[in-house]
């Protein structure tokens, strides 16, 4: 049967922003997937060279709008790297509990859309919502902003944490262990969510080292690697927490460790707010920020919920002279013409939903 | 090149990131290489002349290399030897200039990309 070429997006319900996938099909069975990105491109890395360090974050807040404290954080800690800045122990302390809180928001925005693509539509997707909506409430009371927060500052944070933020924190850590283990019954037990995911997608161990595939993606296709346990941060490694991994390969691993992640980030919230001392977390103002002329090249990785981001960066005084960002959508979006190979049409959008990509890192 | 093949063999098997820095004099090439057993990161730099830049590819050694090699050549205008990409990465790109190098002036050259 003749190869027939299928245009998709650039403007799709299904690929969560702006991605245009020329699909080869033979019937029903893909032969080819070539992902074109690019729709979205602001010439971030290029912009950064023009400004002073602290007028920075806002742009890597929007370079990924569904866990934007998570790239704040990279790049403050890239900043802190460059000065030689130490950050106060209770800051550390905060920034992993909102860290932790947003992978949370981020893991139940994916599941909740997820869902939505594979045919289980609505009932789902509201539940996470109605969890992440109180997420958000929680990190706007602590920053001031739903989406955006701009509160992370070199050595610290922006202003303290309110003074009812280990309750309010500790009753939404309890609340979402109950909430969240509910999916379980509805999910694993649904017959049809379990045959769109089971088997889809498939990348072995091997290939997804060899293509680079990170974070969930890396982690469902057994891979034991976590930048919070390979190269601890912060106060990780006083905290107890397990790396999740599955050795299922496919889509539904990678639902499951996602699944799964958000009650380790529970535990860590839990264990981090009952460590967490008192004192000053307030970080330097924002005038005084500025590397020292002669510097070597600064390398900084986080764990961020999508995978893991690197920014490599070459600082100069007042500006970084060169900035290069690793964003886990551009390296999972790259594997997908191999997890597509041999999947059928219709699973394409299952594949794709499980890689949790998002265009304003993937393009930059 | 023989470097990372050498990298390869020892079992830095996983490719992170490849990019670039214009030290106006120079260009580096930097590959981060990673061992996903031993937990350890190997940084090797490569450097290029600045006016006819390039370099071999390292494709047929991590297949990671693929997009990122497709960026450098866009963004840096360093030609990638031993593979010819139908097309570079981002859509409708020119193809001439080289954005990322620090010839290219922000503010003043981006109204040749229109």
């Amino acid at each position: 049967m003749a190869v027939m070429r299928i245009n998709v997006g650039p403007i799709h319900p299904s690929t969560h922003g702006v991605l245009r996938l020329v699909v080869d099909v033979d019937g029903d069975s893909i032969v080819n997937v070539e992902p074109h990105i690019g729709f979205l491109h602001r010439g971030v890395e290029k912009l950064c060279e023009t400004r002073m360090y602290m007028q920075n974050p806002s742009y890597f807040e929007k370079l990924d709008y569904i866990s934007p404290m998570s790239w704040d954080d990279l790049y403050v800690a890239a900043v802190e790297e460059a000065m030689g800045a130490e950050v106060k122990e209770p800051a550390q302390y905060a920034r992993v509990v909102l860290i932790e809180f947003q992978r949370i928001a981020n893991h139940l925005l994916w599941i909740g859309t997820l869902c939505n693509d594979i045919g289980q539509m609505f009932t789902v997707f509201m539940w996470c919502f109605r969890e992440r909506a109180k997420v958000l409430k929680l990190l706007e009371n602590v920053t001031g902003g739903r989406m955006f927060y701009n509160y992370m500052r070199v050595g610290g944070l922006q202003r303290p944490l309110p003074p009812d933020f280990k309750e309010r924190a500790l009753e939404l850590t309890a609340y979402l262990r109950a909430k969240v283990s509910e999916y379980k019954d509805v999910l694993d037990a649904n017959e049809v969510f379990m045959e769109r995911l089971k088997g889809v997608g498939v990348l072995s161990r091997k290939d997804a080292i060899n293509y680079g595939v990170t974070g969930p993606v890396l982690r469902a296709s057994g891979v034991d690697e976590d930048a919070r346990k390979s190269h601890p941060y912060y106060v990780y490694d006083k905290l107890d927490f397990n790396v999740v991994t599955m050795s299922g390969e496919d889509s539904y691993s990678r639902y499951k460790v996602r699944y799964d992640e958000i009650f380790q980030s529970i535990r860590i919230i839990e264990q981090a707010i009952d460590k967490m001392p008192e004192g000053d977390m307030v970080g330097q103002p924002i005038k005084l920020i500025g590397a020292p002329a002669k510097q070597d090249t600064v390398i900084t990785r986080r764990e961020l919920p999508k995978g893991e981001g690197l920014i490599y960066m070459v600082p100069d005084k007042q500006k970084p002279f060169r900035l290069s960002i690793r964003a886990p959508g551009f390296v999972n979006l790259a594997a997908l013409p191999k997890m597509c190979e041999g999947a059928k049409f219709a699973d394409l959008f299952a594949i794709l939903g499980s890689l949790d990509i998002i265009f304003g890192e993937t393009d930059r | 090149m023989r470097q990372i093949e050498g990298l390869k063999a020892k079992g830095f098997d996983y490719l992170k990131k490849i990019t670039a820095v214009d030290y106006v004099d120079r260009i580096e090439v930097i590959y981060i290489i990673y061992n996903t057993e031993s937990k350890k990161e190997e940084v090797v730099k490569v450097e290029l002349d600045l006016n006819s830049p390039s370099i071999a590819s390292v494709m047929h050694i991590y297949r990671a290399a693929d997009w990122y090699e497709r960026e450098l050549q866009e963004m840096f205008g360093i030609k990638i030897e031993g593979r010819d990409a139908k097309r570079l990465l981002l859509e409708e790109w020119n193809g001439t200039d080289a954005p990322l190098r620090k010839s290219f002036v922000w503010g003043r050259d981006y109204k040749r990309m229109e």
